[in-house]
């Protein structure tokens, strides 16, 4: 539902079913029926935030309560939002289109770091303060979980609670402590004192830091009886784990249209530029029959014609041939598509292919991620060139004529070598293509390359590592394409102010609250989509808060140095990420947890058991 | 293999559904009701539906005809059943039929306006003006076609216009231009008329009500 006043404006913006909500299986309950209504806010347009696993999980969750109700908010589009600033109607939640400041919990997913100032304006459009000062009463409380809470500092002014780690449990605990505190009409100083000792709740106002003349990290100190580490939340059992079977079907189409199911979380591979592989750890596979069984019951509820199995490294999982061997059966019979994102170059059995050929045929997608062995040893990639060409062989052998392959650039010890390794890689696989004499007859086959740039991130063994500046970058990227010689070989590459950016607020502190409550009040928002970043406000914005978002970016760290994230626990220990940043640099890689244990410290979060060498010890 | 018309009713929230995201809609609609539709058998089969006379996006509509063809004998009103207990709030499956008539057999179809306007004083002067407009025969307005845009006399397009008002409330009770070979979109038709006075309506409505073929003979 969407509040009266908006309705005579609904058919002046663009797609207006992004604010009606009204969707197959959304869940509307009256708020008198509940103690807690949260809402769960995605700070982008719904398109994008409808594809997002965590929403759908979180959603269903708290509708199962009897005794709490969520609903969805998402980032207006500019043009919804300027009608709303200028008529006064502040931001409202999809399923009853009440105002979201009347949400007793405000939760937003952090996707990406480029989200930030799209919280500080959906905030603002509620109607609410910004900061977490500036909002007095015990309700609306705001809080945060997802990737990017791996380090909220740069977020600590605005948030009242991140939750790192796995969010299953910990919501639930922490609506009941609130409907406790609530109930008894507790202050929020109170609420967020107890709210701190929950295992996985990260209370930002309850921890003091100071800095170093040189403006490194001096100190972190907890207050009101805090915990000087917050463990990440970590659900132990992916079976027995609270999993919805019905989704909010929109009737939008949503990047990606199609239900997804869990097979594992954490990953075996310790690729040492992906946070994360480091940050889901340890390693938790659903069994097969679970995966399928949900499988079924969400598409009979949805009517989605398409799944995907969802994981870090979908190849990694060991239930998958059991999996695709009971499942493709039914798939096919009620044309069912079955998507497995993120598979790896190495470990693409044939049948596997040739089962995934029975359905609708999906572009291949690799990513070697680097163009020569020396330097994707130094990431850990740990694939060879003779597994990329004999995959892609088999390939085009099954009748593909396209392949799409990542790459990174500014990787640590990068050289010019490496960069013309990518075009040599690229054009291998070409030539691949006219030595295939199984090849499809009278086609031309096309290589894409998609180009990122490494943003370095905490809790990856890179976290020390500095920063290229976006020009080295840009040199990089024209030197590639100077060595493309065919135009089978595409590049697409991206502008990397944009990854700047995210490296600055990847690896920041506190001090960068202001600089990005600044740059939004200067009218930063979307900062992710090209077109709206703003490049001349955010230069404005730290020179105005005296900050030099390079100290966070060009900078190689110590090792020893205190990172402003120190007093997050993912597991995976800081001793271990220091190891393996001192093998990347001697170019020495780390066999796959399946292979051999690296001891990375992950498996405390599992009571000392890690799913890979429980199997083998038996 | 069978072809049946299915004829739904479009309301509430879902009318700012576009077509594109309908034709999804009840594509896995039919899909959750375990009616087994006929695949198109081409390279990159999808399923046999189709919308005959797409609704613009905003506008509600009583009984709407969508042909679809099923691959087994299913009684008519078995599909609507099964259609219904899964569909969502807003669409609701009013008739399942053989069909009778061909969609370019389409002429006309009857829509109810409803505008609210400020004041009683407005929509008043919006009534008589509207109704003088329709009766001089001439209201020129840009109209997007396949041969890109231009100008039309929309009168032409118009058939039984009447207009009330009560309070601050229009009601236009009007027969359009509708189907393949010519047609048009109730909302150019209010936008025009509101357009010719300047008028700011807190709200505009749209319903269609009823298609029909030549002779005002109801279509099936």
């Amino acid at each position: 539902m969407y509040p009266k006043e908006i309705e005579k404006y609904l058919l002046k913006v663009q797609k207006p079913g992004r604010y009606v909500g009204g969707e197959l299986n959304s869940v509307v309950k009256d708020r008198g029926s509940v103690d807690i209504s949260y809402a769960f806010c995605f700070p982008d347009t719904y398109e994008i935030g409808m594809s997002h696993l965590g929403m759908k999980i979180l959603y269903s969750l708290v509708n199962a309560r009897d005794d709490a109700r969520c609903e969805r908010v998402f980032a207006p589009d500019t043009d919804m939002e300027e009608i709303m600033r200028r008529e006064k109607i502040p931001l409202w939640a999809l399923e009853s289109g009440e105002p979201v400041k009347d949400f007793d919990l405000i939760g937003f997913t952090l996707q990406y770091e480029l989200c930030y100032t799209n919280v500080l304006n959906m905030l603002d459009l509620a109607g609410l303060p910004v900061r977490s000062a500036d909002r007095e009463s015990l309700t609306p409380l705001v809080i945060a979980g997802g990737t990017c809470v791996c380090n909220a500092e740069p977020m600590a002014d605005f948030f009242d609670i991140t939750l790192p780690g796995d969010g299953e449990e910990v919501t639930n605990e922490l609506i009941d402590l609130l409907k406790e505190y609530k109930a008894k009409g507790a202050t929020k100083r109170e609420f967020l004192i107890a709210a701190a000792q929950i295992p996985g709740v990260y209370v930002p106002s309850l921890y003091e830091v100071e800095y170093n003349e040189d403006c490194t990290v001096k100190s972190v100190t907890p207050t009101c009886g805090a915990p000087g580490k917050v463990i990440k939340r970590n659900v132990a059992d992916l079976d027995t784990m609270f999993a919805p079977e019905s989704f909010v079907v929109p009737y939008l189409e949503s990047v990606f249209d199609r239900t997804t199911v869990e097979i594992f979380r954490g990953c075996i591979r310790g690729c040492r530029f992906c946070q994360a592989g480091f940050l889901s750890r340890p390693l938790r596979e659903k069994s097969p029959a679970e995966v399928e069984r949900q499988c079924r019951a969400i598409c009979e509820s949805s009517g989605y014609d398409e799944i995907s199995l969802c994981s870090l490294s979908t190849s990694d999982y060991r239930g998958l041939p059991e999996l695709l061997s009971s499942m493709l059966p039914w798939a096919d019979e009620n044309k069912i598509n079955v998507a497995l994102p993120s598979l790896r170059i190495d470990n693409f059995p044939k049948e596997l292919m040739d089962k995934l050929n029975t359905v609708r045929r999906s572009g291949l997608t690799f990513a070697p991620e680097a163009g020569t062995q020396r330097l994707r040893d130094v990431i850990n990639k740990n694939i060879y060139e003779k597994d990329i060409l004999s995959t892609v062989a088999q390939a085009f052998a099954g009748g593909w004529t396209a392949v799409k392959l990542y790459f990174m650039i500014g990787l640590p010890t990068e050289t010019k070598e490496d960069i013309e390794g990518i075009a040599n890689l690229a054009q291998a696989v070409v030539d691949e293509f006219y030595h295939c004499e199984n090849k499809p007859k009278g086609k031309s086959v096309s290589v894409n390359i998609s180009l990122a740039s490494l943003v370095p991130k905490p809790f990856t063994p890179f976290q020390w590592e500095a920063q290229d500046k976006p020009d080295v970058l840009i040199e990089k990227q024209d030197y590639l394409l100077s060595c493309i010689k065919t135009r089978k070989v595409q590049l697409s590459r991206h502008v990397p102010w944009t990854s700047f950016l995210e490296g600055v607020f990847a690896r920041g502190d506190r001090r960068l609250g202001k600089v990005i409550e600044t740059a939004w009040r200067k009218g930063c928002h979307f900062d992710s989509w090209e077109e709206h970043l703003d490049r001349e406000k955010w230069t404005a914005s730290f020179e105005e808060c005296g900050i030099d978002p390079f100290f966070y970016t060009a900078r190689e760290r110590d090792l020893e140095e205190i990172m402003p994230w120190d007093h997050m626990d993912y597991g995976v220990t800081k001793k271990f990420l220091q190891k393996e940043y001192l093998k990347a640099h001697k170019g020495e890689t780390t066999p796959s947890c399946r292979e051999k244990c690296s001891n990375c410290g992950a498996a405390r979060l599992n009571g000392g058991v890690c799913n890979e060498f429980r199997k083998d010890m038996v | 293999m069978n072809s049946v018309r299915i004829w739904y009713k479009k309301s509430g929230l879902v009318i700012y559904t576009s077509h594109l995201d309908m034709n999804r809609c009840f594509t896995r609609a039919v899909r959750r009701a375990d009616i087994p539709l006929w695949y198109t058998e081409g390279f990159n089969p999808h399923p046999y539906l189709n919308f005959l006379l797409p609704l613009p996006l905003g506008q509600s509509g009583e009984k709407e005809p969508i042909d679809i063809k099923i691959e087994e004998d299913i009684p008519l009103d078995e599909i609507g059943r099964r259609l219904n207990s899964v569909l969502p709030d807003g669409l609701e499956i009013v008739a399942v039929t053989s069909p009778v008539n061909k969609v370019n057999e389409i002429t006309e179809a009857r829509y109810i306006i409803d505008i609210e306007f400020a004041s009683g004083s407005e929509a008043e002067g919006f009534a008589s003006g509207a109704a003088a407009v329709i009766e001089s025969g001439v209201l020129n307005a840009e109209k997007r076609s396949k041969r890109g845009i231009q100008t039309v006399n929309l009168c032409e397009f118009t058939g039984d216009f009447s207009v009330s008002y009560a309070e601050n409330r229009v009601r236009i009770d009007t027969c359009l231009a509708t189907g393949t070979q010519r047609n048009l979109n109730a909302s150019l038709l209010v936008d025009s008329l509101l357009g010719e006075f300047g008028a700011q309506p807190e709200k505009v409505s749209i319903a269609r009500k009823e298609i029909y073929t030549a002779n005002k003979k109801i279509f099936e």
